[in-house]
């Protein structure tokens, strides 16, 4: 079993005032590592609509690579614009992964639309930043990864990797969507496409991770982390319903691991990660992100109200094997 | 080329169809058995929920003088899709392939949105009892969106040439608001794909037939090769005020090409219009060309988009 040691909340949105894009809310935290700092991308939220509606935005900020606790600055506006009218991002852009590739940064995230009998669909969206990472220009106007037939809906959560010359990347896939207490729920299950040029991607129509909460199971946050000749895999799951404030049914970490990228045998109890007694993570643990900086093993993180006052992190004693 | 119309073949209103659909007959697809024509088309059903329509595609067999109706579909041909599904809200059109032994499906499924009516994608669907029925390949679809077409991919038509799948098909490029009272407006493209299997496509990419005026929106391609040359049948419209101005409402479109790649826009050979005073007096729109007994036909609906039916011409030949 991995030890986590937690390390406490590194980011609170709530803290920053006078950013009207950034309300509240810092989820699903996906970094680069710079020179001399850690830049954590991260979704945030302005304050709802009259109706009660969100949109997300992307944003930055970036960590002193000697400290992760100091931060050393706030992006000064969302990386990512939404989309135009009727366009699959034009109601939120969340999450986001990114992956230097040359002097380049591509951004792959989720892009959210709003529908009539069901609240949201989502599809994978593609920008790529000329300036480090600050800023990203998407090259078209819809998404790069997209519905079909084993997949109807909600492609979300991208978590882009290249191993060797292919780029891979993580996702998620709506499986259908469940009504519970007069509103419609999404169970969703975590996939994987393969590509050459990071554009042209073929899918695996593979659910790559077992249930363990049975079919109505919702898998999210596929982060994968190579050490050691083998593959690691943490992601968070949850019930079907009644999971944003029960904590018996909310997200919880799960781990799978892999030697050809395909093939993954998870074993949750290997995460070595729980929820507090009390504090910001008491209620659940979501979208981590794991990364290996300067030696030392990281693990991101959402907590209470995923992520609605932001992430933070824990050391892993050991190494990743 | 020129088309001898034979009047309206088709009225909804005058017939019980199933699933208590009243109105509309639109986009009429024909399948040829030997001795009767099976004719698809999309008619709508009031959604109890809000009282929008939902579309569902029947079909009426039809004598090949095409002036006897022998059945109209009693049953379901094709489910729409569950909750969240592309094709919730509705199937329009059903494009339908003969293949071996078994009927290939194309279908536009309609999903209702928020800050725009609707988006559509490409369904794929299966018949083993001669057409009667479809079995759905998945959920989902197997063409929509994607980086440079964002939404509203539909209308598919799709025929083999020289063992190869093709594909013409919509894409939307941009909904616009044209004035503050008025809900946003589509604007669409034809374009096309390949395939080997009919299920994996190959888009082009780009627009396959030229603009006749800018915001053109152009719509359900449909594609026949007599001799050396395909001709290729669309509609198009103004891209606002198109629904009861007759004068920016849909006309029938042609063009030509001798290799499927480069095509020539020549409306003016198109060889059918509006007939003044009649059930097609103000609009022409979802033209389907098919093959019958060496005859060549065309099917069309007429004034508000096919809601009292479909009609039928054929060309002249100097055979």
């Amino acid at each position: 079993m991995f030890k986590w040691e937690k390390l406490g909340k590194i980011f609170d949105p709530t803290e920053f005032k006078n950013i009207p894009w950034m309300h509240e809310f810092a989820q699903a935290p996906s970094c680069l590592i710079f020179d001399d700092f850690v830049r954590v991308y991260f979704s945030c939220r302005p304050k709802p609509d009259a109706t009660g509606q969100y949109v997300s935005r992307c944003a930055y900020i970036d960590l002193s690579r000697g400290n992760l606790f100091r931060i050393l600055r706030v992006s000064p506006k969302p990386i990512l614009e939404l989309g135009e009218l009727g366009t699959f991002d034009e109601f939120g852009t969340y999450p986001v992964s990114v992956i230097r590739d040359g002097k380049d940064v591509h951004a792959y995230y989720g892009g959210w639309t709003r529908c009539e009998s069901v609240p949201f669909n989502v599809a994978i969206g593609y920008a790529v930043s000329k300036d480090g990472g600050e800023t990203f220009k998407k090259i078209g106007t819809g998404p790069i990864l997209s519905y079909s037939p084993d997949e109807p809906f909600i492609l979300s959560g991208p978590k882009v990797r290249r191993y060797g010359n292919t780029w891979y990347l993580w996702y998620i896939a709506g499986r259908s969507w469940k009504i519970a207490n007069g509103k419609p729920e999404p169970i969703y299950k975590i996939r994987m496409a393969s590509s050459m040029d990071g554009i042209n991607w073929t899918k695996l129509h593979k659910d790559i991770i077992p249930d363990r909460l049975g079919e109505d199971e919702a898998q999210a946050s596929p982060d994968v982390i190579f050490a050691r000749g083998k593959y690691h895999m943490f992601f968070c799951y949850r019930q079907a319903s009644d999971f944003r404030r029960n904590k018996d049914r909310s997200y919880r970490i799960g781990y799978a691991f892999s030697d050809d990228l395909m093939n993954w045998t998870r074993d949750d109890l290997l995460v070595g990660i729980d929820v507090s007694e009390n504090g910001w993570d008491s209620e659940m643990l979501a979208y981590p992100h794991v990364l290996e900086l300067d030696g030392t093993v990281y693990l991101l993180y959402l907590g209470n109200q995923v992520g609605r006052y932001g992430f933070g992190a824990a050391r892993l004693d050991g190494v990743l094997a | 080329m020129i088309w001898e119309k034979m009047g309206k073949i088709f009225d909804p209103t005058e017939h019980q169809l199933f699933n208590d659909c009243r109105e509309y007959a639109q986009s009429p697809q024909a399948l040829v058995f030997d001795d009767f024509v099976r004719i698809y088309f999309s008619t709508r059903k009031k959604d109890p929920g809000n009282g929008k329509f939902l579309s569902h595609i029947s079909f009426v067999d039809m004598d090949k003088t095409f002036k006897n109706i022998l059945q109209i579909s009693t049953d379901t041909v094709i489910e729409l899709g569950g909750l969240g599904c592309f094709d919730e809200h509705g199937i329009f059109p059903m494009n339908i392939v003969r293949h071996g032994d078994k009927i290939y499906a194309y279908t536009c499924g309609w999903n209702r949105k928020v800050s725009v009516s609707v988006d559509t994608s490409v369904g794929f669907a299966v018949s083993t009892d001669n057409g009667l029925t479809f079995k759905k390949l998945g959920d989902g679809p197997i063409l929509t969106s994607s980086l440079h077409e964002p939404f509203l991919v539909g209308d598919p038509f799709v025929h083999c040439f020289e063992g190869r799948f093709h594909m013409w098909y919509i894409y939307g490029v941009h909904w616009n608001q044209y004035s503050a009272e008025s809900a946003p407006d589509r604007i669409y493209k034809i374009s096309h794909a390949v395939s080997e299997d009919g299920i994996s496509w190959r888009r082009d990419s780009r627009q396959i037939i030229d603009d006749k005026f800018p915001n053109e929106s152009q719509a359900l391609p449909t594609i026949i090769r007599l001799a050396d040359r395909y001709h290729l049948y669309f509609c198009y419209r103004q891209s606002f005020d198109f629904r009861n101005n007759r004068d920016r409402s849909y006309r029938i479109g042609y063009a030509y090409s001798t290799d499927l790649a480069n095509w020539i826009r020549d409306d003016s050979n198109v060889g059918i219009n509006v007939t003044e005073g009649d059930w097609d007096s103000n609009m022409l729109c979802y033209p389907h060309v098919f093959e019958c007994d060496e005859d060549i036909y065309l099917l069309y609906n007429g004034n508000e988009f096919g809601r009292y039916g479909f009609g039928l011409a054929r060309l002249r030949t100097t055979r």
